[in-house]
């Protein structure tokens, strides 16, 4: 029984490809699926530029046998900007120079995304946490753990009902630091 | 090259599968990265993700976690939140999101931290295999490993008395890093006096070990730091460590007394 057709839906659409045995999930995105921004590094599970978001969580996609996740969904960087224009996430990267190869900027963005679906209001060590399993190699991390922390501060002043400052006090002003 | 990726949706069918033969896989973060390679022989992957071995059940004074339980689930768990700092000091993230309960016992040393606590923790070991389902101690495991064909479907922890769990894991860095030692111990005290000491150690043997010498040289002393220093050296007898990239053998028992100090009385690290 050599190879199967597995299906994910991929960025909210369905696909449908052949793997054959031994195919992992990033080499399905990239191979048969045409999506580049993972990317090969390690194959090992440890430099993080393969990540991408498995039903909403991060997982190193060289890792995953495509087989076993036949019928999840799937969310990589193509995913992420809406109708052409960049997220917070994507804008905050770009402002905040947290990006200059790029080759590990996929992979972070996509553990920035997870990160502030789940928690609006992350602190620093929650940030260097969420990126530990990303290795770069130009930035130096400070730059991207300031993007993505910038990237909640932006994330929090538009989204409708969000909290208001506490009653009285003046609103926080833009680029004070939390 | 693997010749096939079977996702069993039940135990039996795993258990049929691996009779014969092929890789069992858990999240796959250690048969992947030797898949990757290429260099593997001919074989199948047979998958647990969907043989129904999730789930995490508080049965009495017990936690019976199933084996396809990722790392991530148990650090989030409530009633398993003494281990939060444990799993958090595994790998990062994303591999917590794959990695198994059931994978990490037989994680190669240095990794296998889970494991080490686990064997602190006196925990038990379901396993299914062609001669029907058994238990075992995880110790026993360790030293025996699983039959051909078996495969290990749940771990049951006793929970330890508060107070008496500690963990403390040296790393050549702060997050994602393997141990250069490890240290597991559920230590019960009355009035200040050790009165039964699990110690497992890991990063400084082939696989997990528990530290005999220092467990009874800590019982019946108080747990303070005379009585920790003295265990740190008992343990050299309990330890075969290696050298690999993290460490040298020789400063993995240079430093072993140090970490078992830190991990039981709380001394703060350095920096």
């Amino acid at each position: 029984m050599p190879a199967q057709i597995v299906s994910l839906v991929v960025n909210g659409r369905s696909q449908e490809f052949i793997a054959r045995p031994g195919s992992t999930l990033l080499g399905s995105l990239r191979d048969s699926l045409g999506l580049m921004a993972a990317k090969r590094g390690c194959a090992q599970g440890s430099c993080g530029t393969c990540t991408v978001l498995l039903d909403g969580a991060p997982v190193p996609s060289c890792l995953v046998a495509v087989e076993t996740v036949d019928g999840r969904s799937v969310r990589t960087l193509e995913g992420v900007a809406r109708d052409g224009r960049l997220d917070e996430v994507q804008s905050a990267f770009i402002d905040g120079f947290a990006t200059q190869c790029g080759f590990c900027t996929a992979g972070m963005i996509m553990v920035a995304e997870a990160l502030l679906d789940r928690d609006r209001d992350p602190s620093r060590a929650d940030v260097v946490e969420a990126i530990s399993g990303n290795v770069c190699r130009c930035t130096g991390y400070e730059p991207i753990v300031a993007a993505i922390l910038e990237a909640a501060r932006r994330r929090r002043d538009r989204a409708p009902g969000a909290a208001p400052a506490a009653a009285g006090a003046a609103p926080a002003a833009a680029g004070s630091t939390g | 090259m693997i010749t096939a990726v079977r996702v069993p949706a039940s135990v039996d069918a795993a258990v049929d599968l691996a009779a014969r033969g092929g890789w069992i896989m858990g999240g796959g973060t250690i048969v992947m990265p030797q898949v990757n390679t290429g260099a593997v022989g001919d074989i199948e992957l047979i998958s647990l993700r969907r043989a129904g071995l999730g789930g995490i059940q508080p049965d009495g004074g017990s936690v019976r976690i199933g084996a396809a339980t990722t790392l991530a689930e148990v650090g989030e768990h409530a009633e398993l939140g003494f281990l939060a700092a444990a799993v958090h000091a595994i790998a990062a993230p994303s591999i917590r999101n794959l990695a198994t309960v059931g994978g990490n016992l037989f994680a190669p040393q240095p990794y296998g931290d889970f494991a080490a606590c686990l064997l602190a923790l006196d925990a038990t070991v379901g396993i299914a295999g062609p001669a029907g389902p058994r238990q075992c101690p995880v110790d026993e495991l360790f030293r025996t490993g699983p039959a051909a064909g078996e495969l290990v479907t749940s771990v049951t922890v006793p929970l330890p008395p508060a107070g008496a769990w500690f963990f403390h894991k040296a790393m050549r860095r702060k997050l994602n890093s393997a141990a250069i030692v490890a240290v597991a111990a559920v230590v019960r005290t009355d009035g200040g006096v050790v009165t039964a000491a699990r110690i497992a150690l890991g990063g400084v043997a082939p696989r997990p070990v528990r530290a005999f010498a220092a467990e009874r040289s800590l019982t019946g002393r108080p747990l303070d730091r005379a009585a920790v220093a003295a265990a740190g050296q008992a343990a050299q007898a309990d330890i075969d460590p290696a050298d690999d990239a993290y460490a040298s053998a020789w400063y993995r028992r240079r430093v072993l007394p140090v970490h078992l100090r830190r991990a039981l009385l709380a001394d703060p690290p350095i920096g």
